[in-house]
């Protein structure tokens, strides 16, 4: 399986090949989903490198967004006297928005590029094609693994994004700046609706970012030049076209889902 | 090659627990599933003539305790009237039958929700039943025309017959303000036009074909509601045996009182007194013009 994109100086060609040979990378990808089982461990392998490995991150940005979020809701909704909303805000703005795509944008940069720089080098370093000599199928060896452990890891670090970010807001809110703590949850759990707000909002986006940022990831490690220079530009784009797929998604899905 | 792999296995599996937890504790402890009652609850009817704001699962309150939640809210069929059934705790089966269900509001603009005042009944209201005592959502547009006196007019059931009068000025009255004897709607403004020869305003008023024995000497005023409410005619009965008739004219007016004009006076004390209509020295409960101050 050799996925290269043909050579062409066009900007709007370029991409566009670069999108259709990704589709088509998706397809493969899924194909091949059933042989990759055979390679379960390298599947739990990987998402102990993705998943667990960018737990530290994701736990220390979600109470730092939560606590943030709480600290300008506090101030601006004190201007009305409706403090005691701001913890429900939090939840919200966090549930619907902020968690997932914070999570998908730090999970791009933590884990998309360092699959897109091993892959690369593996295609650089030729292992790629030693791995196809010796009858192993490197799509369900090396990037279907990857693309699973992404696919699973990404919505449980969301929801651990969101915790975090609760018990931040919770943080400076209550032990802080003194909004009661029952109104804080009372507020919370009388807007916030699990099928609306957690199912949608955090499960089904961060469901959807994490694939497109690990089919990126896996994309951009396949079809790289195998050059270190290659490789570099290859991690570049992995976090710009995530960052920008991501920030694009969002904005259809909410579309929908609302 | 065992000894890494059981570590990878244990931290990833720890990773996965953790995010479960943080589901559940996002699922349970952060959304209205929190809300849910552990125990049974009954349901209960409640009809009310207007619901306001009132949602499905709006809290449904005892002396300001949370004791169950607003399950539906539908439409009687055929009926004007919205029936709302409330989920109440089974621990809170002792409500008395002639209790008064009442959409509240919690603050100036928050959600509302339904208040339940016990009533004095022996008997307490059963699964299924209804609360047959309700009090319809207050709406803020009514209270305030409650307040300034002007938000009723009357309903014309009875049909209406048209009065003109003449004013040098109306102020703010506009059409469909409502027209008044002794505080009580009795019509409305039909129109506001101003009349080519004569240069001033020519109202039209609707009144109810019910008050058909207005004095035809009675005397029409254009007040203000308040400080800053709304204007309305005020009609103030004369002593003729004559009553008005649809097409007549009254005679007697007195025009708005303009805020400018009154203050005005107050501060010079008395300078150019306002330009009365015929006949205004009948209305004796104007607001007095200055000069006595």
């Amino acid at each position: 399986m050799n996925v290269r994109a043909p050579h062409s100086n066009n900007v709007v060609v370029q991409s566009l090949t670069q999108i259709g040979l990704c589709g088509l990378f998706l397809l493969t990808l899924l194909a091949s989903v059933p042989r990759s089982f055979r390679y379960a461990c390298e599947t739990l392998r990987q998402l102990w490198f993705v998943g667990a490995m960018s737990l530290a991150i994701i736990m220390v940005c979600g109470l730092f967004i939560g606590m943030v979020l709480m600290l300008q809701l506090y101030n601006v909704l004190s201007i009305f006297g409706s403090t005691s909303a701001s913890g429900m805000v939090v939840a919200l703005a966090v549930y619907r928005e902020l968690g997932p795509v914070v999570t998908a944008l730090l999970f791009a940069g933590r884990a998309g590029t360092s699959i897109t720089a091993e892959i690369g080098l593996m295609r650089a370093t030729d292992q790629i094609d030693a791995m196809e000599m010796m009858a192993v199928d490197p799509i369900a060896y090396v990037a279907t693994p990857r693309f699973l452990a992404g696919l699973i890891a990404m919505p449980l670090l969301c929801c651990v994004f969101c915790a975090m970010a609760i018990f931040g807001g919770h943080l400076v809110g209550v032990t802080w700046l003194g909004i009661d703590n029952g109104t804080f949850w009372s507020n919370m759990t009388a807007v916030v609706v699990v099928h609306t707000d957690i199912v949608n909002g955090v499960l089904f986006k961060s469901l959807v970012f994490g694939a497109v940022v690990s089919l990126i990831a896996v994309f951009q490690g396949f079809t790289t030049p195998p050059t270190s220079e290659g490789v570099a530009y290859a991690t570049t784009r992995t976090v710009v076209a995530s960052s920008i797929a991501i920030l694009a998604l969002d904005f259809v899905l909410t579309a929908f889902l609302m | 090659m065992s000894q890494p792999r059981s570590s990878y296995a244990v931290g990833t599996g720890l990773f996965i627990v953790l995010g479960f937890a943080a589901l559940a504790y996002l699922a349970t402890q952060t959304s209205s599933v929190a809300n849910v009652h552990q125990g049974a609850s009954y349901t209960v009817d409640a009809h009310f003539a207007n619901i306001g704001q009132l949602k499905e699962r709006a809290p449904v309150k005892i002396a300001g305790v949370r004791v169950g939640q607003v399950q539906s809210i539908t439409l009687q069929p055929g009926q004007e009237v919205a029936d709302v059934k409330l989920a109440i705790d089974k621990s809170y089966d002792k409500i008395p039958l002639d209790s008064v269900a009442t959409i509240f509001t919690s603050g100036l603009l928050g959600d509302q929700y339904i208040g339940i005042q016990y009533g004095s009944s022996k008997k307490a209201v059963a699964d299924g039943g209804t609360l047959a005592l309700t009090k319809p959502a207050q709406q803020l547009e009514e209270m305030i025309g409650k307040f300034f006196g002007a938000g009723g007019t009357a309903d014309n059931l009875g049909g209406t017959y048209a009065v003109k009068a003449n004013f040098t000025n109306v102020g703010t009255l506009s059409v469909g303000a409502p027209v008044k004897m002794a505080g009580v709607p009795i019509g409305s403004v039909q129109s506001v036009v101003a009349d080519p020869v004569k240069l001033d305003a020519e109202v039209t008023l609707a009144i109810d074909k019910r008050y058909n024995a207005i004095p035809d000497d009675s005397s029409a005023a254009v007040f203000t509601s308040g400080l800053i409410g709304s204007q309305y005619v005020a009609i103030q009965p004369g002593g003729s045996p004559d009553a008005l008739k649809n097409g007549d004219e009254m005679v007697l007016t007195q025009s708005a009182m303009q805020l400018e004009d009154l203050i005005g006076k107050f501060l010079v004390n008395g300078s150019p007194s306002d330009k009365k209509d015929a006949g205004d020295g009948k209305s004796s409960d104007t607001p007095a013009p200055t000069g006595k101050h």
